[in-house]
């Protein structure tokens, strides 16, 4: 499924009928619209009711504009996509991780999820064995940890039901093999919390607020709703996670926590270290490469897709270490600040397109 | 170890073909419906679920459907459709804390409890005083006795069943995955039971 693709080019889509003068219109409105924004104190819940109110409007405004007349229900549903992912990306500084008590929650969830993933084994969850698969689980965790790659809620989601499908497969798979019953959910949230203590996602409360309060209503429902409920059970389980919440002595769980505070507080912190620490997230949490002792003749055409997984993985950790060495080396704090600002997430190419038009005014 | 492979009953009126998630909202004769399972593990949950949602086909096929997340749409004699979309929840005690994320919005909620396990009832009991504690005021509550083909071990006689579902206004039901005994029932009579949008 070339979904990525697909998406911007439906995205092109959206921007080029905008930049017809007959758009004029409802160009008009999107813009006073994220313009309007500014006038108001952030509030997340008045926000998104903003948000999804004018999307709603946008809605029967596209249905009977001149420019969609005869269209499909399908190039609609495109044009609201294409909508949905150009206002949020203009509003996503303001509204994504706006207050600070977000950002503690997303702190204290990075930093607990450090600790766990120094000791935690899937027995702790009581996963079975049979659904021990480090290459699936290493498949789901790259696309959770890939929540930051865009700004638009829609995608966002996307790497979250992608996560959860490679889950399922895996699941759905040790049901034939083994012949059992499939597990449902007993199986398949375990798994969930444990890939994302594995992953430890991006500004995970953040990312999933974001997609609550900005993912179109009328699509956050169904399967997607579903998957994204499971997510959000496991960040809350994580987040409130105590030594009664695995099956793991009450003291063992103690010290390990400990000695994990400890470990990471032994590990010399540079005083802008944690300005810098979203280049670093890539490159947290142990990693598993199981070809480091392989032979080439005992590889199969099978193995390729988790080499060129693990290919991506090294490359993308690389990159990240020589970007944020680089930070520390050539930039002083203050401008790091600046850069973490503007630069927190990927840059979508939506941001350098406008939807001006230089003849129609 | 399977959902047991006995045929199941012999109702045609499953419209498979339907589930593709419409963009419209649903409207007075096409419902959907979220339908949240609760109760303990090994009660029976995903064997219900599998053998409404698959019993039509032939159990050797391979369908890929999710592990916890399915949906099926049923047609009424009234000729209106209902699409259940049915959430799974975690069975074990370490999750309980976690449901309300689960059945916040559900219209339909179905407790299981397996009729060979008091511990199961007592915890069937539990879910439902949190749904009428938590739940949307109109969710539509069913009881459900599981297992009901193993009655040499009943440890909860259909009378406590009964008793406790009409005190809690619940409907109740017992069957068996196993032999497809009441499955069929058990969701067309939910499908009964749910408030109508009003036609305009
Ligand atoms: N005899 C009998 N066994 C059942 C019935 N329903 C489920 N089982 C068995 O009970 C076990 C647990 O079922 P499962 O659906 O996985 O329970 P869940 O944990 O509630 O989802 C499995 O071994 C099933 O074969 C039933 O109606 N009768
Ligand atoms: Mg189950």
């Amino acid at each position: 499924m070339d979904a990525a693709s697909s998406n911007s080019v439906t995205f092109y889509d959206f921007l080029d009928r905008m930049r017809n003068p007959a758009s004029i219109d409802l160009v008009g409105s999107i813009k006073s619209f994220i313009v309007s924004f500014s006038f108001h104190a952030t509030n997340p819940v008045n926000d998104s009711k903003r948000f999804q109110d004018f999307l709603l409007t946008m809605e029967s405004a596209i249905r009977d504009h001149p420019l969609w007349a005869g269209s499909s229900e399908e190039e609609v549903e495109q044009a609201l996509e294409g909508l949905e992912k150009y206002v949020i990306t203009k509003l996503f500084l303001r509204i994504f991780a706006s207050s600070t008590e977000d950002v503690k929650i997303d702190h204290e969830i990075t930093n607990k999820i450090n600790l766990l993933q120094s000791f935690l084994k899937p027995e702790h969850l009581d996963i079975p064995s049979y659904l021990h698969n480090q290459s699936s689980w290493l498949l789901a965790e790259k696309e959770l940890q890939k929540i930051n790659a865009s700004k638009a809620p829609r995608e966002k989601l996307m790497c979250i039901l992608n996560c959860c499908r490679v889950i399922n497969n895996l699941l759905l798979n040790a049901s034939m093999t083994e012949n059992r019953v499939i597990a449902g959910a007993d199986d398949f949230l375990p798994v969930l919390i444990y890939i994302t203590i594995k992953a430890n996602p991006p500004q995970l409360h953040s990312n999933l607020k974001f997609i609550q309060l900005y993912r179109r209503q009328s699509k956050l429902i169904s399967e997607e709703a579903y998957y994204f409920t499971n997510l959000l059970s496991a960040k809350s389980f994580i987040f409130d996670l105590d030594a009664k919440s695995l099956s793991m002595d009450k003291l063992e769980f103690e010290e390990r926590m400990e000695a994990a505070k400890a470990s990471h507080q032994a590990a010399p912190v540079e005083p802008n270290a944690a300005l810098i620490s979203h280049h670093l997230t890539n490159i947290r949490g142990p990693p598993s490469y199981p070809f480091m002792d392989a032979q080439a003749e005992e590889l199969t055409v099978r193995d390729v897709e988790t080499l060129l997984s693990l290919y991506k993985d090294v490359v993308t950790k690389y990159t990240s270490l020589r970007r944020a060495v680089e930070k520390l080396n050539i930039h002083r704090p203050e401008q790091i600040v600046q850069k973490d600002k503007i630069g927190s997430t990927r840059e979508v190419e939506s941001e350098k397109v406008g939807i001006e038009r230089s003849s129609a005014e | 170890m399977g959902c047991s492979s006995s045929l199941p009953d012999g109702s045609a009126r499953r419209l498979s073909g339907m589930d593709q998630d419409s963009a419209v909202a649903p409207d007075a004769k096409n419902l959907r419906v979220k339908l949240v399972l609760l109760g303990d593990s090994g009660v029976g949950k995903s064997c219900i679920v599998l053998r409404f949602v698959r019993g039509q086909f032939d159990p050797t096929s391979k369908v890929t459907v999710g592990a916890s997340f399915l949906s099926q749409t049923i047609a009424l004699q009234d000729s209106t459709t209902v699409k259940f979309e049915i959430w799974d929840t975690a069975g074990q005690e370490r999750y309980a804390a976690l449901a309300p994320l689960y059945y916040r919005g559900a219209a339909v909620a179905v407790v299981v409890y397996d009729i060979t396990s008091v511990d199961s009832f007592t915890k069937a009991q539990y879910w439902v005083k949190e749904l009428q504690k938590h739940g949307s005021p109109d969710i539509v509550l069913a009881l459900v006795g599981n297992k009901a083909d193993l009655q040499e071990n009943r440890e909860v006689s259909v009378q406590d069943g009964l008793e406790y579902a009409e005190k809690n206004g619940m409907f109740f039901i017992e069957t068996s995955a196993k032999t497809a005994d009441n499955i069929n029932q058990l969701f067309e009579e939910i499908a009964k039971r749910l408030p109508r949008p009003l036609t305009s």
